[in-house]
């Protein structure tokens, strides 16, 4: 009490007040910075890092305890968590239709001898807390399956959620790889950052001879962070230089102080590794500074709106994407007509595909389970070897859970708003 | 005899935490879960009510105070947790301790600088401290960043989080008994006149400010090891308002309104979760409807005087007017195709009833459904017709 | 964010100027909005919450009206060459400006009126109120997700000025020259390459080339083309502001001088003034109180809605209901900063506010943009405690 009462009295005094201040920057300043150490705690994995994300990896993963949820009665259930609501709408929309699609087509042929699988839909509202309380529903509701989500921030609660419970869960278009070491329960369908990444960097160094490439990193997503962690590394490995990083939040709009320091570095490459609503506004202001780099990017701009909000700016840009509309390949081909039987119309982005693939991929898991439960389950989607989906071939055997996907490159043009341009198997980039 | 009768007080409230507790986890998987967010929400409100309501200082930022007990906590128990000895329980109660002081710590540095600002420039700063805190979080990578925590191990004691409350419900009415306590109301009632008084103003203030952000602190703590999970998006400005609501609610300065008022507004919510949707018409109607309402209340509350029959007749037939309205007005508005067509789910209209609920509240009755009345036995004696004064008023 | 690696040394300050021309434009909108808090407060000493939301109204008004004018995403598709002119954005601006005073009127009268002889608190719990009701409500009603977005071709002024304040290097001249003259000659090459192989092989891009050489020479002359352009640039001091932030910047100066005019040289302005010095005094001296407060917020909230409309199209941001939050507490600050009440000194914070998060930017913090606002807040409150502008005096009885 007495302290409090001296410290009042001296408050009122100017110098104090300095003092005060001082100290208090000192405060925020010093907790800014990174520990001298490894930052820990943000995974309970091992190793955290993952180096060669798509190739089986030293460490192995934690294996699952718990029992698993039971298919009980006539019908099986799996889940699916999807993006209803927020930022990643047209994404989780699009996944979640893309699984239903799935779904209806494996009951219509007949089901699993006869019993129909039920597929339980829960909102995530584009937020990890929310994401997390999906999946817990999910799984208490005996979902012995769970898909999703679109993005890693959500993706990796639900991971550590299933783990806990011992289900397995396939993810739609998560991409970080650190997710894959929550647990052996977990797969996904999509290639992941470490291999995206890279991608880009041989895109950019080969195809456009770009050298000298800045960073725009959106910092508050791990998607951002990682993928361009990963460009830089690859990049930097083929002789190019990072001209800069900088850093910017998501809902961020005024992006002039960033463009203004990248400008000065005279980067021939801006490699822009957010979600597309910054992204176009980013490019748009980096034009309009007078910056002539050309723009590279991840499957975070993949999304109709691009065009609308990146307008002119955007366009000749390249991004890395898992499948286009147009290919050729027969899995393509029927899907795209199975979609627009059913929706009218042809799918926004490619979480339409991926929903749809992570459905397929987890029926014809459950086919070939010993048994309807989580547990065989689990082991079924680990056996998986060149499973033909729309969006590739996938084989997730010894392999952690991350399948070695293909890649596109594409192009934003107008109408279409992308040209596919060059395809990367997983070999030619990951050696 | 006043001894046993404390002691035996604190035995029941120890015995009914574990009720609680108990209870809560013979329900349904999700249930134990409302138990435990409710109690943390009761133990929010309590605290913002000591700052705001008993010391009458506008602060709107109490969701840095509850962030900060839940990150300095879930920090320590990744990095030492597997290293130590203690059980669990234990362990807890030594992190609620540290949350609390952590956030107290940060209620000293938000409390002192606002000594010199008036209510509407504290309000300011006290936001603007939430948000500080919530970018500086976002931003250090050794407490997940945007990531966020997950915080290992996941110890769930409903028990503890109730014991928590009713601490912070105990402080907070024990205070109001002491010498200490006058003069937290003195400060709220007229600082000057306080001052003049002899009271330190500013020593009351700044206890205000870090008895209330320590316990929010703890009941972070709390929370932190409960979902096992947190994030910087869990702790927004919202969330701030959420719990403010709840004390102006249950009306400022009471301690029983705050805590109804936040199980009440807590689990509101949760039932709209299951509920249908609201159709378009409904949702119009109800708006227009409860307009009309506040203003024929309003006008009620202004207007009629005298026997309180008549206020209750006249308040009644405002509510029961209110109430036709929206069906006439719900059933008419149905014809529209427009309206009629679009659905919301009841989950989203959970701010908005919220936003509505205080807006509502400071039309009609902006002192809070409890004033500052308080839960008291002499008022259980009073309902059983055990009174000290023999006199009708 | 390593604070180890960042020294002072390597700031860049030739990007300085072009970063403050930043912040000044940046401020510029802070100032207009802080205007109709500052406005608000001197005159009801309350802190309308709401106006962000109004902000964030006027945002959609200018949405709905340039989807009117045909620049929607469906008329777009229709109409690609839609072409736009001068007329499209005054209209915007009359009708966001418009809307803007509307809503402020309104929720003044519904709001905040009744609540005139209660205590301050009870007010501004309600402003509160009605943010959130605002937000949460509007998220029902208006298009939030995914974002719209104002289309770009609406403005018909989308070049930049440039203002050159130290030329390039000489020998840039030469160089650039060089280095075109290298470009011509591989492209001309590249592009009969192209031609070619599309006749023989039947390609469809310059990536399925099969001989690769062409293609790889024209890209190493256009890249140290524009590399030696882009060195050029960085060798001048330059500043670029886009057209169409000018115009914002000249429009907000021009509103600030007309709001001053009003203040100060008009009858109903020294009304307002009247009233904010001295509310009761006022209404003793025949002023109609509540009329010259409903006019306040007319006129605040019309500022708001300008800045809106500005912010949205010039700079493209994508809205939703939640558009006005952030900005709105921004500009509070702003206004607190300056000295609440006090009309140049909502400017004055609303500029150095702008100016502060951009040279937080600048200086490669940018995580930490939104909280140097509220971190420079609390270093001024604590020594001036009525802003910068405002009174230090404490309150004595």
């Amino acid at each position: 009490m007495r302290l409090i009462d001296e410290m009042s009295g001296i408050m009122q005094m100017r110098s104090w007040r300095w003092a005060m201040v001082a100290v208090a920057a000192t405060a925020i300043l010093s907790v800014g910075c990174k520990p001298a150490g490894e930052a820990g705690g943000t995974t309970p994995a091992a190793n955290p890092t993952a180096e060669a994300g798509g190739t089986p990896t030293a460490a192995v993963r934690p294996a699952v305890t718990a029992k698993g949820n039971e298919a009980a009665g006539d019908t099986i259930k799996l889940g699916i968590v999807g993006s209803m609501g927020g930022d990643l709408r047209p994404w989780g929309v699009d996944s979640v239709d893309g699984a239903k699609l799935a779904v209806k087509e494996f009951n219509e042929l007949g089901g699993l001898n006869g019993k129909k699988v039920e597929l339980l839909v829960e909102d995530s509202n584009s937020r990890p807390e929310q994401g997390k309380s999906a999946a817990e529903k999910l799984i208490q509701d005996g979902a012995i399956g769970v898909m999703g989500e679109v993005a890693s921030g959500i993706t990796i609660q639900i991971a550590q959620s299933a783990f806990d419970k011992g289900i397995p869960v396939v993810a739609i278009g998560a991409t970080r790889d650190d997710i894959s070491d929550v647990g052996n329960n977990f797969f996904r369908v999509c290639y992941t950052d470490s291999f995206q990444g890279p991608v880009m960097a041989k895109f950019a160094f080969d195809e456009l001879s770009l050298k000298n490439i800045a960073l725009m990193t959106d910092k508050s997503q791990p998607y951002s962070t990682g993928l361009s962690d990963s460009f830089r590394k690859k990049f930097e490995a083929l002789g190019g230089t990072i001209a800069d990083e900088q850093f910017y939040q998501s809902k961020e709009t005024q992006f002039g102080g960033q463009l203004t320091n990248l400008k000065a570095k005279n980067p021939d490459g801006i490699f822009l590794s957010g979600y597309f609503t910054e992204v176009g506004q980013i490019a748009r202001q980096a034009r309009e500074a007078g910056i002539k780099a050309t723009f590279l990017g991840g499957d975070g701009w993949d999304s109709q709106k691009l065009l609308t909000i990146g307008g002119d700016a955007i366009l000749g840009g390249f991004f890395c994407n898992h499948y286009n509309n147009t290919e050729a390949r027969p899995e393509v081909k029927s899907f795209m007509d199975k979609w627009s039987k059913e929706y009218g119309n042809t799918p926004g982005t490619t979480m339409g595909a991926l929903g749809y693939d992570a459905a397929t991929l987890m029926l014809d898991a459950l086919k070939r389970a010993t048994a309807a439960n989580s547990a065989a389950l689990i082991v079924a989607l680990e056996d998986t070897t060149d499973f033909k989906s729309v969006t590739g071939s996938i084989t997730l055997k010894g392999r952690n859970g991350n399948p070695a996907k293909r890649a596109l490159v594409v192009e934003v043009k107008k109408p279409t708003g992308q040209v596919a341009r060059k395809s990367y198997e997983f070999d030619q980039v990951m050696q | 005899m006043f001894w046993i009768v404390r002691i035996l007080s604190i035995l029941a409230v120890v015995g009914l935490c574990f009720g609680i507790q108990a209870f809560a986890l013979s329900q349904t998987l999700v249930a134990p879960r409302l138990f435990a967010l409710t109690g943390l929400y009761v133990t929010l409100a309590v605290s913002l009510n000591l700052i705001n309501g008993i010391t009458g200082q506008f602060s709107i930022g109490h969701a840095a105070f509850y962030q900060i007990g839940a990150v300095v906590a879930g920090f320590l128990s990744v990095r030492f947790f597997a290293d130590q000895p203690l059980a669990g329980p234990v362990w807890l109660m030594a992190m609620g301790v540290v949350g609390g002081l952590a956030a107290s710590l940060a209620g000293l540095a938000v409390g002192l600088p606002s000594l010199r600002l008036r209510g509407d420039y504290l309000a300011i700063v006290t936001l603007g401290f939430g948000e500080i805190i919530r970018i500086i979080v976002l931003n250090t990578d050794a407490v997940g960043a945007s990531y966020g925590l997950n915080v290992k191990p996941k110890l769930q004691f409903i028990w503890m989080i109730w014991l928590l409350a009713a601490l912070c419900i105990a402080v907070s009415r024990n205070l109001l008994k002491t010498v200490w306590g006058l003069a937290f109301l003195g400060v709220r009632e007229d600082e000057i006149a306080s001052n003049a008084m002899g009271v330190n103003v500013t020593k009351i203030k700044v206890m205000a400010f870090i008895l209330g952000s320590a316990f929010a602190g703890a009941a972070g703590a709390m929370l932190a090891h409960y979902e096992g999970f947190i994030n910087p998006s869990m702790f927004s400005m919202d969330l701030s308002f959420i719990v403010l609501t709840m004390v102006v609610l249950g009306g400022s300065g009471s301690i029983t309104g705050s805590v109804l008022a936040a199980i009440a507004l807590f689990l509101l919510p949760e039932f709209l979760r299951s509920a249908p949707p609201v159709t378009g018409s409904a949702l119009v109607a109800g708006a227009l409807s409860t307009a009309v309402s506040v203003a024929a209340l309003r006008w009620v509350t202004h207007h009629v005087h005298g026997e309180t029959r008549r206020k209750v007749l006249a308040y009644g037939a405002g509510l029961a007017g209110s109430v036709t309205l929206f069906l006439l007005l719900r059933l008419l508005l149905g014809n529209v195709p427009s309206l009629a067509g679009i659905s919301f789910e009841a989950s989203k209209l959970r701010m908005v009833i919220f936003a509505a609920t205080l807006i509502i509240l400071m039309m009609l009755r902006p002192q809070g459904v409890f004033a500052h009345h308080e839960f008291s036995w002499k008022w259980v004696g009073r309902l059983f017709g055990r009174t000290n004064a023999g006199v009708k008023a | 964010m390593e604070f180890g690696s960042i020294a002072l040394a390597s700031l860049d300050f030739g990007t300085l100027p072009q970063q403050l021309v930043n912040g000044l434009l940046l401020g510029a909108i802070y100032a207009l909005v802080a205007l109709g808090y500052t406005m608000v407060y001197g005159v009801l000493r309350l802190i309308n919450f709401a106006h962000g939301e109004v902000f964030m109204l006027g945002a959609y008004a200018a949405l709905f009206v340039s989807w009117r004018l045909g620049f929607s995403e469906a008329g777009l598709v229709s109409n690609p060459n839609l072409a736009s002119s001068a007329l499209n954005l005054v209209l915007m601006l009359l009708v966001s400006m418009t809307t803007g005073a509307i809503v402020g009127v309104l929720i003044e009268f519904f709001a905040y009126r009744p609540l005139r002889n209660e205590p301050r608190i009870a007010a501004l719990i309600t402003a509160i109120g009605v943010s959130l009701l605002l937000q949460y409500g509007g998220a029902l009603i208006l298009p939030n997700s995914p974002q719209p977005s104002i289309d770009e071709r609406i403005n018909p002024y989308r070049s930049a000025v440039v203002l050159q304040l130290k030329g390039a290097d000489a020998h840039f001249e030469g160089d650039i020259q060089q280095a075109q003259g290298k470009y011509d000659i591989a492209k001309t090459a590249f592009d009969t390459a192209l031609t070619r192989e599309k006749a023989q092989f039947g390609i469809d891009s310059e990536f399925d080339l099969r001989d690769q050489s062409p293609r790889k020479t024209v890209q190493a002359a256009e890249s140290d083309l524009k590399r030696l352009q882009s060195e050029k640039e960085s060798s001048e001091v330059r500043v670029v502001i886009p057209q169409g932030q000018l115009i914002m910047l000249i429009t907000s100066l021009g509103l600030m001088l007309i709001l001053r005019w009003l203040v100060m040289k008009t009858k109903v302005g020294r009304n307002m003034r009247a009233v904010a010095h001295d509310f009761d005094t006022a209404s003793l001296m025949g002023i109609n109180v509540n009329r010259v407060i409903s006019f306040t917020f007319f006129i605040g909230s019309a500022l708001a809605g300008a800045g809106a409309m500005m912010n949205a199209t010039f700079l493209g941001t994508p809205l939703d209901t939640f558009y006005g939050v952030k900005l709105g507490v921004k500009a509070f600050v702003a206004a607190v900063l300056g000295g609440i009440g006090n009309i140049p000194g909502a400017v004055l914070g609303g500029l150095v506010m702008g100016v502060a998060e951009t040279l937080v930017v600048w200086a490669g913090y940018s995580s930490y943009r939104d909280a140097i606002a509220l971190v420079i807040l609390i270093v001024v409150l604590l020594f001036r405690p009525g802003g910068l502008l405002g009174s230090s005096k404490v309150e004595k009885v």
